[in-house]
Formats: C-alpha cells, structure tokens, sequence
C-alpha cells in the first residue's frame, strides 16, 4: 500500500463522432494502476482497448471523467503540455514497429532523447540496441531488419526516453511465436531492471497471465479479471 | 535539433520532395524569365524612345531655361543640353526662306543622333556632334530652296553661318513632323549674336537631361510643382504611346500565359504535398507518441518548407536567368542593338510566385499533417480530415492573387477562373456519364478494353480530377495556340512588311500628280493624299479657349498650338467612329484629344483658319490607330470649310532600302517637299514583335514542362493501388500484355476525353478573351478540334504508360507482402 500511484482514472467516457452518429467507446472506467505494476488489457476486437491505451497515455483528450499520470490531469492538458509528458513519462511499442523509415536503427532510438535535446542521445541509443541485442545493425534502415529485429528496434527506442510507464498494444500481435518469445522476455527483463510501469493490450492470454493484473474490457467497460 | 535536418536531408531524396522542388523552379523560372526579359524590353524601347526625344526627359518651356532649374540638374549628376528652336527668315544670294532653326549646344544630342550628309538629298550618316559655333547644317529643302552648298555663307539675323552640311535629321524633333518651315541646325554659341531673338518671339526652350532612372525620378517630383502655363516635362513614353502599348498588351498577356504554368506547377505542388502527407502522417503520430510537441512539429516542417523555398527560388531564379538571356542571345541577330541589361529588381516578383505558390499549396496540406492525433497511431478513424475546403479556398485564393499581381488587373483572373470552374462542372458530368457508358458497354474482365474502361469508372474520383487536370491543361495549351495566333497577326495586320516608312508633307496641290508618277515608276506603294490647311480651335460653344483654363493647370493639346487641319469624304483607314456620324456638316473629333478637352458630341467649336473664324457641330468622335503609321488627324472639317485655302497635301510611302536613293534623286525636282524617313522607328516595332513572340514559344515551353510534371505527379498518386491491381490480375493469370493494352486504353481513353472537352472549352474560352481583352474580331478555330484529341491520346498515353510502367513490372509476390 505504500506504492505511489502511477495512474488513475475516475469514470472516463470517450465519445466519437462518426458518420452514422456519436459512438460512446468508454463507458465510465475507473482504475488506478501502481509504480512497477505490470497491467494486461484483454478483450474482444473493437471494444476500446486501444482507444483506453491511447486516452491512459495522453494521445487524446477524453470527452468525460479524469485521467492523472503522476499528479497531472490529463484531461485539462493542452497538447503541448500533454506531449512534453509524454515525452517525459511515456514510452510505446506497437503491433506494427512505426519506426520511421528514412531514418536507422540507431537514429530511431535516438528520437525521444533528442526530442528532449539530450545531448547524449547517439550513446544512449548505441547502448540501448546492444541490450536489445542488435549493436552490429545500427546503422541499418527499418526495410532491412526483419519484423522481430524491427521490435527490439522499436523497444529499445521506448526505453530510450527513461519511461516510467510503458505502453503496448499487441507488441508480439506481427511476430512468430519465437520472435515474439523473446520481445516478450525483452520487455519483462526491462520492465523489472528499470522499475518500470507496464501496460500491455494482448490478445494472448498466456502473455496476459504473466502480467501482476488483468484487466478485462467489454463493451465499453473494464473489470479485474483473473486468467 | 540534429534529427530535423537529418530528417529532411533523407526526405529531400523522396520522389514528392522532389515534384515539389522542380514545380517550383518551373514556377519561379517562369516568371522570372518572362518578368526580366519584359522589363529589358521596355528599358530596351525606353532608350530607343530616348533616341527619338534626343534625351531620357526634357523641360520645354516657352520662356528661357531657368538657372536654378539647370543648377539642380547638375547637382542631381544629370547629364545636360539645351536647344532653343525658332523660326526665322534666312537669308542668301537674295534669296530668303521662313526656316525653323534649332540652336543646340555642344553636348546635344544627349540620346541618339543627327543624321547628316554631304550630298543633297541623301539618305545621310550619323553624327552624335552637334555643329560648331559659325557653321550652320541646312536640309537639302531648305539648302536648295536658298540654292546655297556646302562652304558657302548664308545669313540668320545678324549672323554670318558657314553651310557644313547638309541636315538630314535632327533627333530632337522628328516628331514635330508636320512642321511647315524647313530645318536647320545652328550652335547656340551663335545664337546671341544673331539678335532675333526679341521679346514676344515664339521661341521653344528645351533643357535635356540625361542620367539614371533615380536621378531623373527625383529632378521631375522636384521641377513638376514648378511647371507653369508653356512648360512640360516631356518623357519618352509620351512619345511612342502604340509602341508603348503594344509592350504592355504584351506583357500582360505573356504573364496570363506563364500563370497557367504556374497554375499546372501548383497542380503539382498540391500533389506531391497530399502524398507527402499521406506518406507522413503516420510518422508524425508516433513522433507525436514519442513526446514531439505541436510547437517541434510546426518549427520541423516549417524549416523543410523553408529550405525547399530557397532550394527552389534559388534555382527557378538561375534557370529564369539563364532562359531570358538565351533567348536574348537568340535575337541577338535580329537587332540592330543588344538589349540593355534587366535590373535585378526585377526577380521579386518570381520570389513572390515561389513563397505565394508554396504557402497557397504546400502549408494548409503541413499543418494538416501537423494536426493528425497520435491517437490514430491505434486506432486509424481518428485521423482529422477535417478542413479540406480551407486547403482548396487556400489554393485558390493564392493563384487568383498571384494572377491578379501579373496582370495588374481584376479582369483576366476573374475570366480565367470562371472558365476553370465551368471547365470543372462541366468535365465532371460528361466525364462521369463517359465512364459510366464505357462501364457499361462493357463487362467482364477478358479483355485490356473491358478492363481499361472498366478501371475508368472503378476509380471515378481520382479520374474525374485527373480528366480535369488534364483537360485544363490541354485546353490551356490550345488557348495558347489560338491566342498567338490571333495576337501576332493582329500585330502584323497593324504593322506588315510594307508599312509606310516615309511620310510626304508640304506637297502643293499641282505637285502631286507629278510625285504620283515618281511613285509609279518606281513601283511603291503608297497611301492616299491627304489635304492639310493650318487652323486653331478659338472658342469652345460661348467659352474662349484661353478662359476654360485656369492658370497654372496646363492645357489640353487641343488648344496648345496651331494644328493640321483636314476634309475627308469617307472615314479613313484604321479610323473607327464611335459616336456620331461621319458626314460633311460638322467636325470630327479623335476620341483622346476630345476627352482630355472636355469636349462632347454636339459641341460648337470655332476654327481660326487664316484670320476667318467658322464655328460647326462635332458631328462624331473617332478613335485612332496610331500604330498604323499612316497620317492621322485629330480634327477633321467639312470639306467646304477648307475649299477656299490653298492645302499642302500629305501622304505615307513604303520604300524599300535599295529604292530610297532613287526615290530622294527624283524628288529633288520638288525642293519644297519635306520627307520624313520613320524606317528606323519601324524596324524598332518589328523587332520588338519579333522578341514578344520568341517569347511566347518559350513561354509555351515551360508550360508544357509544367503539365508533363502534373501527369506524372498525378498518376503517382493512384500507383499504389494500380500496382496491386496489375499484381493481382497477374496473380490471376493474365499476361503483362493484357496489363499493358488495359493502361493503353485507360490512358488513351482518358486522352481523348479531355482533348474534346478541353477544345471545347478552348474555343469558349477564345472567344472571351477575344472579345472582352483584346477586342478583336471572333473567330472559329477548327485546329483545335483536331488538336486537341491528338495531342490528349499521344501525351497522355505515352506519359501515362510511362509512369505507370512499374506496375507492368510487379511480381505477383507483391500482394503477398504488406507495406
Ligand atoms: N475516431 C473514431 N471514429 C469512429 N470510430 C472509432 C474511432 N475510434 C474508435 N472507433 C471505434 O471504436 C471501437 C473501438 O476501437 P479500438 O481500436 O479501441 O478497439 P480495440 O479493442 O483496440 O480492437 P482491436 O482488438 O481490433 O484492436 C471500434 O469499433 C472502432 O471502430
Ligand atoms: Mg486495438
């Protein structure tokens, strides 16, 4: 009980406009998730898991209720206060890498600190892909690295912002199972070396039962669950 | 931010970045070849008028040249003559002769020349040196008229001038051609000890000046205050008004014709830029996910924005140099002179197009890429894709100011655009009902027609806008094609070959059969005769003329002077009567003069003709084509008004140059005949033509270039999905033939679609600007009917195939692998 709170959320509600008229996707969800906790998010397709994902880490502004990383209200955020705290709290991995194209390895892992104007941003990232065990492809253009050496990639630039939380939707979803064994390993060792928060939408349940919580969305709604 | 610029650097190699620089150096090219040729044109045909002003800018004044006024000139660095014209009675062997002599100083001319010669009516030398004190330069006229020669005396006043040459033509004052009394031209040392001068004498005072533009800018806001009743301030474009005109029909017409290449290269702009978003969107939410704020994002893009501007501007203005000093090279045989350097002044206006075009195409489409939520990095529908009229009303307003800024006028953009529109509405409903009919006349997919056609109606919006992009521009071009044709024979109508190159004045009524047998022998071609008797306007209605003026406002041409008076049974060539009728009960007026004074239809006017005073109606207003270089008249009297005065006829000649020897042997049997030689100003003219329509080839050239950029950048866009298609029909087994013959259609199809349309357009377009612009005659134009469908298919197809070749190439392994 002594843990600090990394995030919280009271009753968030997402709406959306579409063509065939407002879509409320979240229906009023209320957590709180501690320093260090490793999260799964579990579900059928297309109930808001990655809409919650996005909205926990600021890449939104949620229509209803409040979200708080780490003592500041997400919801009366502009979104260039909420990117500074991305930039200072948050580190992504996605189903589909995004790295960016024209730019190598290394330089990719080198964005979020660069993006603080941290000087020492090439070192940084040169240590960071030899942890993830790709230091003889640093120079390497995304096109030229297989889909699981894309994701160490895509790893070691999430950890290159020193996150204190980390997000992932379906990080292993593009992978075969060996390739997304060892992300999978990547990321826990990681998460527990660095302290770090993790929140991870899966599909895959054992990955989910690796995970301290597991939370199960539905319709809108989230409850704890127990896999 | 190291990244930003490495960043960029990695895009620049991108084939949109690339699209995007090359439409802006056509762009900036473009207006900037046309804007610094144009402009080395008119300080080429300033110079040439200067020539025939004899300086940049004169003072004349009816009362001596003010110290202060020459004072201030010489603080201004001005470069300075004077000339004090008179007329006079010479006299020699006991004969004597009214003459209007010129007293120059040293220095005069201060542009162009005399021309002189030493033998009596000869075509004469030039000669930049004015005569020395105690000679005098007598024309052949007046030298045969005092049957005087070279070396011997003659007597102006108290003065004894020696004869040094004979006159041929003073630069000063060729315009004042209709003057009765023959020339000569004396050194203003001379000129006190004549004592002719006296009090109450008409004479003309001229101070030359000379200098840079600035200089003399400053000396006329300076002396324009001072200028009293009998002073002007007399400036080179006063004295080659249709030369002048023709340049400004020119260049606003070259600058409509280098809008549409900069219309097409903003075509491509706003292409390249929709990819390179589409392309980036993605990249910036996960930059926006890794803590980019919108503040890094706005700075990162506006840089790359920047630095393709300069990369751009700066090419467009060195290749804009290089094409305007090409084709000055090129007529560089055409001229008798080289064309003065352009000012550097010039290249803002090719800047402005640069920065205009890019804020107009590329930054609406930035800040959208800018505003994409980095949600959509999850969860694709959340993407903004809201404000697309903002980039379409953006795009617009940029090209209408841009057109606006070339024409200095409302009129063309507003004539161009509504075609646009109406070009737009109309080949989006008979382009949809075409695809729709080749989809239906066909289906199944065994066959490159019924797959082509098909393909048409599959994609319809991206091939309704490219069906218009390309209409426009084939409809554009075959404008282009029209409008030259009808601007250059309207040029050539105004001035052919065999325009009159002299002028006959001071022919008396029993010369003229005599000099019409000269003309015949000699085989020219010559207008007709033309009486003219001297007369001054007294009265306007009950008003007497020197009443209607108020001191200091200066007066109306009108009145100035005593001017050339004439009949006419019918209205004559290149006159056109816009108020009123020709007839022979009232006076006829030239529409200019008659506005400058004041003077509407129905007005009494009252000529002074030889002491009688007769007053009559203006009966009808006429304009004039000066360009024409026949005699004009701006007043025009019944024929029974002038009956009982003694006329001096006038007439224009064309004489070529090896005739004109023989033609001034001949005519030295009428010493009292003046022959003006205007050959030099025409070949001016007609230079200048010759340069304008250079110009527009080239200008035609870049504008090709800029539609070719469009195709590709269009067809670019829709590669994607036409490479899945070609992989997948491959997939299913039909043969990279069958691929080859469905583009071959869609393309050809597409071709011929627009090439009807845009002759259709074409022709309405045409008829607009012939009417509404140029003002000239309508006329069909079935060239462009075949053209146009030709030039569609061949270019279309060709650019087409040749873009989408690749899709030809994919192995049918691409479907199988995801971008
Ligand atoms: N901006 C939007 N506009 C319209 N609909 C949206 C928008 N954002 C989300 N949706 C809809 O909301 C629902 C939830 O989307 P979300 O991507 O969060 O689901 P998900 O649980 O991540 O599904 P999956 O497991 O397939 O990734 C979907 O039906 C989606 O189409
Ligand atoms: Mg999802």
């Amino acid at each position: 009980m002594d843990k600090i709170t990394a995030l919280q959320t009271h009753n968030l509600t997402h709406t959306v406009t579409s063509k065939t008229g407002n879509l409320t996707i979240l229906k009023g969800i209320d957590i709180e998730i501690k320093e260090g906790e490793s999260v799964a998010i579990v579900g059928a397709s297309g109930s808001g898991k990655s809409t919650l994902l996005g909205l926990l880490a600021g890449l939104d502004r949620n229509t209803a209720g409040e979200i708080t990383l780490y003592n500041h209200s997400l919801t009366s955020l502009s979104e260039e206060k909420r990117a500074l705290l991305r930039g200072q709290y948050v580190g992504f991995i996605f189903q589909s890498f995004h790295l960016l194209p024209s730019l190598e390895a290394v330089e990719n892992v080198m964005l979020p600190a660069e993006l603080k104007g941290d000087k020492q941003a090439r070192q940084k990232a040169e240590y960071l892909l030899e942890q993830v065990g790709l230091s003889h492809r640093l120079t390497h253009y995304p096109r030229q690295l297989s889909g699981g050496e894309q994701q160490r990639v895509a790893i070691a630039r999430a950890f290159a912002s020193e996150p204190k939380i980390l997000f992932a939707d379906e990080p292993t979803g593009n992978l075969d199972e060996e390739n997304g064994k060892t992300i999978i390993q990547l990321l826990f060792d990681l998460n527990r070396s660095q302290g770090t928060t993790l929140i991870m939408v899966t599909h895959d349940n054992t990955l989910a039962s690796m995970c301290d919580r597991q939370l199960i969305m539905s319709a809108g709604q989230l409850k704890e669950g127990n896999l | 931010m190291s990244f930003a610029l490495r960043f960029i650097l990695r895009e620049i190699r991108s084939s949109e970045v690339i699209t995007l620089i090359i439409a802006l150096i056509i762009s900036v090219g473009t207006v900037t070849s046309i804007s610094l040729f144009v402009d080395r044109l008119q300080l080429s045909f300033e110079q040439e008028s200067a020539n025939l002003l004899a300086a940049d800018r004169v003072v004349r004044s009816d009362q001596p040249i003010r110290e202060s006024w020459k004072s201030h000139a010489t603080e201004q660095g001005l470069e300075q003559a004077e000339r004090t014209s008179f007329a006079t009675m010479i006299f020699a062997n006991d004969k004597l002769q009214l003459s209007q002599i010129s007293a120059v100083s040293a220095s005069y001319p201060l542009k162009g020349q005399f021309l002189v010669d030493d033998a009596l009516f000869a075509q004469g030398h030039p000669s930049t040196i004015a005569p020395a004190s105690g000679e005098i330069w007598l024309s052949s006229r007046l030298a045969s008229l005092l049957a005087v020669k070279i070396g011997q005396m003659v007597e102006v006043g108290d003065a004894k001038l020696r004869v040094s040459k004979y006159l041929v033509l003073d630069p000063g004052s060729s315009t004042s051609a209709f003057a009765v009394s023959p020339r000569a031209v004396m050194n203003v040392t001379d000129l006190a000890a004549t004592h002719v001068i006296i009090p109450g004498s008409r004479v003309r005072y001229s101070l030359l000046l000379a200098g840079d533009r600035d200089a003399l800018q400053q000396y006329e806001t300076w002396i324009e205050p001072q200028l009293k009743e009998g002073q002007r301030w007399q400036t080179p474009k006063q004295k080659g008004q249709s030369i002048g005109q023709t340049i400004n029909k020119a260049e606003s017409f070259l600058l409509l014709a280098g809008t549409l290449a900069v219309v097409l290269s903003g075509v491509a702009m706003a292409l390249a830029s929709a990819r390179f978003v589409k392309r980036h969107l993605m990249q910036v939410a996960v930059l926006k996910t890794l803590g980019a704020t919108p503040r890094i994002l706005a700075k990162l893009f506006l840089l790359q924005l920047f630095i393709l501007f300069v990369v751009g501007a700066l090419g467009g203005l060195i290749s804009g140099w290089f094409i305007q000093e090409g084709i000055s090279s090129l007529l560089l045989s055409l001229m008798t002179t080289t064309l003065p350097e352009p000012s550097i002044g010039k290249l803002w206006l090719g800047v402005a197009t640069g920065f205009i075009s890019l804020i107009a195409f590329c930054l609406p489409l930035m800040i959208r890429l800018i505003q994409i939520s980095p949600l959509s990095v999850l969860q694709p529908s959340a993407r903004v894709e809201k404000n697309a009229l903002v980039i379409y009303v953006v795009g617009f307003v940029g090209l209408y100011g841009l057109m606006c800024l070339y024409t200095q006028g409302f009129m063309l953009p507003s004539i161009m655009t509504l075609a646009i529109a109406g070009v737009g509405l109309v080949v989006s409903i008979l382009g949809w009902g075409m695809f729709k009919l080749g989809r239906w006349a066909t289906s199944g997919a065994t066959s490159g027609w019924q797959i082509g056609l098909a393909s048409l109606y599959r994609r319809l919006t991206p091939n309704l806008f490219q069906l218009l992009v390309f209409t426009l521009i084939i409809m554009l071009g075959l404008i282009l094609v029209g409008i030259k044709t009808s601007l250059v024979s309207d040029w050539q109508a105004q001035l052919p070959e065999d325009a009159p190159n002299h002028y006959l004045f001071n022919v008396q009524a029993d010369q003229v059969a005599g000099i019409n047998d000269i003309s015949q022998r000699l085989n020219l071609s010559s207008s007709s005769w033309f009486p003219m008797v001297r007369g001054r306007i007294t009265k306007v209605n009950e008003d007497l003329v020197e009443t209607l003026y108020p001191e200091g406002t200066p007066e109306p041409e009108l009145f100035e002077r005593e001017m050339n008076l004439t009949w006419a049974d019918h209205v004559g060539e290149g006159n056109q009567v816009v108020a009123g009728d020709f007839h022979d009960q009232g006076i006829s007026l030239e529409q200019k003069t008659a506005a400058e004074a004041g003077i509407k239809m129905g007005d009494k006017l009252t000529l002074s003709i030889g002491g009688l005073h007769y007053t009559l109606p203006v009966t009808s207003i006429r304009t004039v084509d000066w360009g024409s270089m026949r005699p004009n008249f701006y007043v025009i009297v019944p024929k029974q008004t002038l009956a009982n005065y003694p006329a001096n006829f006038v007439s224009s000649f064309f004489i070529k140059p090896d005739q004109a020897q023989a033609f001034y042997q001949n005519m030295s049997r009428y010493p009292t005949v003046s022959i003006l030689n205007v050959g030099d100003l025409l070949k001016q003219i007609q230079t200048i033509i010759a340069q304008l329509s250079q110009a527009i080839q080239l200008v035609l050239l870049c504008i090709l270039a800029a539609g070719a950029l469009v195709l590709i950048a269009s067809i670019g866009s829709t590669l994607e999905e036409r490479r899945e298609e070609g992989a997948l029909l491959r997939v299913l087994g039909a043969k990279a033939s069958l691929v080859r013959q469905a583009l071959i259609v869609e393309f050809g199809f597409l071709g011929l679609f627009s090439g009807v349309i845009a002759a259709l357009g074409a022709e309405a377009s045409l008829y607009g600007v012939q009417t509404f612009v140029f003002k000239s005659a309508v006329s069909w134009h079935p060239l462009l009917w075949v053209l146009g469908p030709l030039i569609g298919v061949i270019l279309i197809t060709s650019i087409g195939v040749f873009a989408s070749r690749t899709v030809l190439k994919v192995p049918p392994m691409h479907l199988l692998r995801d971008f």
